[in-house]
């Protein structure tokens, strides 16, 4: 009955079992990162219960619904639409059907039991604090939003890749109902509309996964062409990013971010801080949504691809071992590639004038600059020291946590001396661009020399 | 030509290849037979400069593998067993980065005859995501030799390859100069083209011959790998 369930489960185990014998310190950090998120959020949730901020019950239950929603639709794509592996169990006389919706019980019991694991820890540090635990209804709540966000997940990926993309219709109707209606208590009765989807996504998903093996020509066959080292290795990388259009989501995502981020930045103080709170608060809340805009941008427009230009080097590593190429020109080949990256955040500078002063614009920009350039730095060694290694998720997750502390202490400094107008803060701030121009230069040498030994190129 | 001498080569506990030796000389076919896990694939790899080896001396072209590594594989051309590509470029894009790799200048005329040559040129501006396995195999292929090297290192170079396809590679094999080393558990490939056959178990060397030799001794040069197999 469940046969294609106990072999996924069986090979995610074992593969992580190998990439903990493999690389223990990375899981160690890991393991010491999620423990300090939700130390972290529970020190937040204290924050908010004792400061009384008009932060809802409704704010984290859907930050809580869109993170599983996310890893659903993730998980879908990685165990289901591109795994190969998965002919097997498609060409026996198992229904596609039976198949799939084992793919749907692994996910649930993957995004269930990091549910569950998460939240005990999570309550368990609450506890330590003395905060009262019991609301058993909430918690139920809470599980079967998680358990409604991983089904249309999966439901949205499954449509997603199919050749009839109307079919997402009805999963984008009932998110459209959650925007529009905003209660927990609505998302948790909805969870039967959810299974209904599921299901219908469960009798059509073999047309995705066909459609998105289907073979697909090029109209490009004119920039197929001779060039130098770095040039070729640049432009395999844009290559992909542009045919898996990264580009384009980042640039709307850049956007998006400017339009969210800015609305905040005028209304975030009326909306989360009570009128008593104002005046303590309501000079820091609009700066704290800028960094935050400005954060997000380069976790997908620097992080994200910067690691990426290693991680998925898994199997195709060979074709670089075995040409005469230096480990000098892969990465700085590769590196180059986020010089296009960078101009996708620029969006984000555009639209963003909309909501703020457009003196403060030089600070943003510099701030987004110096951002990008430490992400660079810190994510290109990280990708390199584990090229191959598929754990993105958690490895991104652990970095962009690194990077939070960092980037918010920085923008926090800079931005009290940017305000005091002090005459010489100019000099400072392009001192700091230069620093971390130098910084991403020593971070390309350490790659470089990480590339040498953990990947055989000279 | 290449020279392969005392080669010791551990995963873990496990010795995949224990002090091998080998001297794969210029203009001769050199076939390596044996059972799954013998330690064929891990031998090209290490010549290919893709893994690493505990002990033992590679030369291509005199170039030690080791200390001169691109000048070594400047020299080399190399098809993986299974040839796994980036998914989202087109054959011909591929093919053109690799010549690109290579500095190879006059890539263009070449790509052009050989995936003529080899049925797959119709295919040149598809994604390699959407290819069948003997396409990927081919362009793979077209790679490995488009730069004409002297010494070519293939694994199984004809499987998934269409009936056609696989004689022409046949063809081209026989008609090269270098030096060539194939992976294979192909014994009519063997037969056909192969002019030295290493029989490998358990990463050492059970026996090695010409194949007119072993062909004058035994019907078949699988009975004589079968002959070999059993006296070990």
């Amino acid at each position: 009955m469940l046969e294609t369930a106990q072999i996924i489960l069986k090979d995610l185990s074992r593969g992580f079992r190998d990439k903990l014998r493999d690389s223990p310190f990375l899981y160690l950090f890991f393991s010491l990162m999620i423990v300090f998120s939700l130390a972290m959020f529970a020190v937040l949730t204290i924050t908010i219960l004792t400061t009384h901020l008009w932060v809802t019950e409704a704010d984290v239950f859907f930050f809580v619904f869109f993170a599983f929603l996310m890893k659903a639709g993730a998980d879908a794509h990685k165990l289901y639409i591109v795994a190969p592996q998965m002919s097997y169990g498609l060409s026996t006389p198992a229904s596609h059907r039976r198949t799939l919706s084992n793919i749907l019980a692994v996910i649930l019991l993957i995004n269930l039991g990091i549910w569950f694991m998460f939240s005990l820890l999570f309550l368990g540090f609450m506890a330590l604090y003395r905060v009262p635990l019991w609301y058993p209804v909430e918690y139920l709540i809470f599980s079967l939003g998680v358990l409604t966000a991983t089904i249309l997940g999966f439901t949205i990926t499954l449509h997603f890749f199919s050749p009839h993309p109307l079919r997402l219709l009805p999963s984008l109707v009932l998110m459209l109902s959650y925007s529009l209606v905003q209660t927990p208590m609505f998302v948790a009765l909805t969870l039967p509309a959810a299974v209904v989807q599921g299901a219908c996504a469960l009798s059509h998903g073999t047309s995705s996964y066909r459609y998105v093996k289907r073979k697909k020509r090029t109209a490009d066959a004119q920039y197929a062409k001779l060039r130098g080292v770095l040039p070729s290795l640049f432009y395999r990388e844009v290559t992909t990013l542009w045919r898996e259009r990264l580009f384009g989501s980042f640039v709307s995502m850049s956007v998006m971010t400017a339009i969210g981020t800015g609305f905040l930045y005028l209304h975030g103080a009326d909306l989360f801080l009570p009128p008593a709170l104002h005046r303590m608060m309501g000079a820091f809340l609009p700066s704290l949504f800028a960094f935050l805009g400005v954060y997000v941008v380069v976790l997908y427009t620097a992080v994200f691809p910067a690691l990426n230009l290693f991680l998925t080097e898994e199997k195709t590593l060979w074709i670089l071992q075995t040409v005469p190429v230096t480990a000098e020109q892969v990465v700085l080949g590769k590196t180059s590639a986020l010089a296009l990256c960078f101009l996708t955040a620029i969006p984000y500078l555009a639209f963003i004038p909309v909501f703020i002063s457009i003196d403060q614009l030089p600070f943003l920009a510099w701030f987004l600059t110096f951002s990008f350039l430490i992400s660079v730095m810190v994510a290109v060694p990280f990708g390199v020291k584990y090229v191959g290694k598929k754990s993105d998720i958690l490895l991104l997750y652990s970095l962009s946590l690194i990077l939070f502390v960092v980037l918010s202490l920085v923008a926090s400094w800079m931005n009290m001396l940017y305000t005091a107008r002090d005459g010489h803060i100019i000099i400072l701030l392009v001192l700091m661009l230069l620093f971390a121009t130098c910084g991403v230069f020593l971070s390309l040498k350490i790659s470089i020399r990480l590339l040498r030994t953990s990947s055989r190129l000279s | 030509m290449i020279m392969v001498s005392q080669l010791l080569k551990r995963y873990g506990n496990i010795t995949a290849l224990d002090h091998v030796s080998f001297s794969f000389n210029d203009g001769h076919i050199i076939a390596i037979m044996g059972e799954n896990g013998a330690g064929k694939s891990t031998l090209l790899k290490i010549c290919a400069g893709i893994l690493p080896f505990d002990q033992g001396e590679i030369l291509i072209d005199s170039y030690s593998i080791k200390n001169n590594p691109l000048a070594a594989r400047g020299m080399l051309g190399y098809l993986p067993e299974i040839p796994e590509m980036y998914e989202r470029i087109t054959g011909r894009e591929f093919l053109y980065y690799i010549a690109s790799l290579r500095k190879q200048a006059d890539a263009a005329e070449r790509i052009s005859t050989l995936a003529d040559s080899i049925g797959i040129a119709d295919a040149l501006d598809y994604e390699i995501g959407g290819y069948s396995k003997g396409m990927k195999q081919k362009i793979s292929l077209l790679a490995a030799i488009m730069h004409m090297p002297r010494n070519l290192l293939l694994d199984e170079p004809i499987y998934g390859l269409d009936p056609l396809a696989a004689r022409t590679v046949q063809e081209f094999i026989k008609t090269r100069n270098g030096t060539t080393v194939i992976a294979t558990h192909s014994t009519h490939l063997v037969e056909s083209i192969a002019d030295t056959v290493h029989f490998l178990m358990h990463g050492h060397v059970i026996h090695s011959n010409t194949t007119q030799a072993l062909l004058t001794r035994f019907p078949s040069i699988e009975d004589a790998y079968f002959h070999f197999k059993d006296q070990k």
